[in-house]
């Protein structure tokens, strides 16, 4: 009996906040194409249901009934597995994610997370840095000029701007003393706006939110896909339904890495001036966090142009980080002399 | 050799951060604007009279044809789309079209037919939209060219406008 509660404890949570997702995911693909529509004078996508809302219904439908191509000479096994590959880790991540500090469902204690792990921060980063497998064999297997130019840059990239997310990250683990999202979640959820880490560590802020775009390769920085150079780069073999998982791990990615900021960073599911705010109070100002900041992924990426590839790398190595290994010794510092 | 000074970039250009944040509340100001997109089949283009769209026939006010099937602009059409048979009629314009059909697939909108028309009876109306499963749906016939003569006013003025000079 015992059991069969825990099992259907965690059943219910994985289908709430994994339906969340990918419908979060499907639903960014059709703000992408309004909030672009609206920035550049259009009305966007608006004929399958009100507003539009059925678009990426009526994609995914399109989607399933296209024609898999498969080069020829590509290797089979590698480019049928790499969207998975893309797809998995992404949602991975998600798993950690603490949405409320307390969880509503029967006799399950502790925060609404669909696992909790003492060392989630290392998780939720291991997998972030596994998504690019999916990239990298799915530009190699395709067999393609452009397909390969856009994963070794997809790689370059990620390396690179993995260590100073991770060094703006341990300026947060450093500061709270701990590698678990909840307990880094709840020590910002004081109620007073102040205790939100974006005030105690905006340099880490800044560094980790412009490395999260560099992550989920997107406008400034998507140089893995890069239409105008290199087609569609790592994807540019792939269709119908293959290349739509290369898309829904690209959003679920951007999801996964919007939530890690807002707990890192902009309180998780603290609730303004509200400290011990009910469970579906704090996830909804998780989700309007996360809203907003899936609004502001879009906004940027119809906002700037793309960088040459050089100036990536050479903002990432020689300014983030130096950067971040100054804040990061900056806040060892200071948590030694006990001013936080 | 043209020598290109580069400006100096002050230190707020070279952070980029402060330029980004204006293309930021550009772009965001930029989404309540007006969309210039005409949304096609719900809000059509406005037409004016000197809109050369497919030929239409004029019927009057009292439900007759004004075509007497003389067929100058079967001559006239350079596409060979026209094709007319006159039949007799009790009316004062003794003849009328039995059949008046119009290809539409092979007209070119010259408008050569409505110049060659006495009656100003068929006319470039500002229909514009041309669209069927068949080569047969195209060919209009009589009753589907047929306009009362209100409608094709504006296009009647004009063109009597323009022959003015002569």
């Amino acid at each position: 009996m015992e059991l069969l509660i825990t099992i259907g404890v965690i059943v219910a949570k994985l289908t709430a906040i994994f339906g969340f997702v990918v419908t979060l995911a499907a639903l960014t693909t059709l703000a992408e194409r309004k909030v672009s529509a609206w920035i550049q004078f259009r009305h966007g996508p608006n004929r399958v249901g009100p507003f539009g809302l059925l678009q990426p219904l009526a994609d995914g439908v399109k989607f399933i009934f296209k024609e898999e191509l498969i080069p020829d000479r590509a290797n089979k096994l590698m480019f049928l597995l790499a969207p998975s590959l893309a797809a998995m880790p992404a949602m991975m991540g998600i798993a950690v994610i603490p949405f409320a500090a307390e969880s509503p469902f029967y006799g399950d204690t502790g925060p609404l997370a669909i696992a909790r792990l003492d060392i989630s921060v290392l998780y939720v980063l291991a997998f972030s840095g596994l998504s690019i497998y999916g990239v990298i064999l799915g530009g190699w297997a395709s067999n393609s000029k452009f397909s390969l130019l856009g994963a070794l840059r997809a790689s370059a990239q990620m390396i690179s701007y993995e260590l100073s997310l991770i060094l703006s990250v341990m300026a947060i683990v450093v500061m709270s003393g701990s590698l678990d999202l909840s307990v880094i979640a709840q020590q910002q959820s004081t109620g007073s706006l102040l205790d939100w880490n974006i005030f105690k560590q905006p340099l880490a802020f800044l560094l980790f939110l412009i490395a999260t775009f560099a992550e989920t390769n997107r406008h400034p920085f998507d140089f893995a896909e890069c239409e105008p150079e290199l087609v569609g780069g790592f994807h540019t073999e792939y269709s119908a339904m293959r290349f739509a998982l290369f898309f829904l791990g690209e959003y679920c990615a951007i999801i996964v890495m919007c939530s890690m900021t807002i707990t890192f960073f902009l309180g998780g599911f603290a609730v303004p001036f509200w400290a011990d705010a009910p469970w579906f109070i704090q996830a909804g100002g998780f989700i309007a966090k996360l809203c907003f900041l899936l609004f502001f992924f879009i906004w940027v990426r119809w906002t700037l142009p793309r960088f040459r590839f050089d100036q990536l790398m050479g903002l990432g190595w020689k300014t983030f980080l130096p950067l971040a290994l100054a804040n990061l010794f900056v806040t060892g510092l200071l948590v030694a002399l006990d001013v936080y | 050799m043209v020598i290109v000074k580069r400006k100096e970039l002050s230190l707020a250009e070279r952070l980029y951060l402060p330029e980004i944040v204006r293309g930021l509340s550009m772009t965001f100001r930029a989404m309540f604007k007006k969309p210039y997109t005409r949304q096609y089949p719900e809000e059509p283009l406005p037409t004016s009279e000197v809109t050369r769209g497919q030929p239409r026939l004029a019927v009057n006010d009292d439900d007759t044809i004004r075509c007497v099937s003389c067929g100058l602009c079967e001559i006239a059409c350079p596409a060979y789309a026209i094709t007319i048979d006159g039949q007799e009629t009790d009316r004062y314009i003794e003849r009328e079209p039995e059949r008046f059909d119009i290809d539409m697939l092979r007209c070119i909108l010259c408008g050569f037919c409505e110049e060659a028309c006495p009656k100003d009876a068929i006319l470039m109306s500002d229909e514009l939209e041309l669209a069927d499963f068949s080569r047969e749906a195209l060919v209009y016939d009589i009753e589907m060219l047929k306009r009362p003569v209100s409608k094709l006013r504006p296009r009647i003025d004009y063109v009597y406008k323009v022959n003015d000079r002569w």
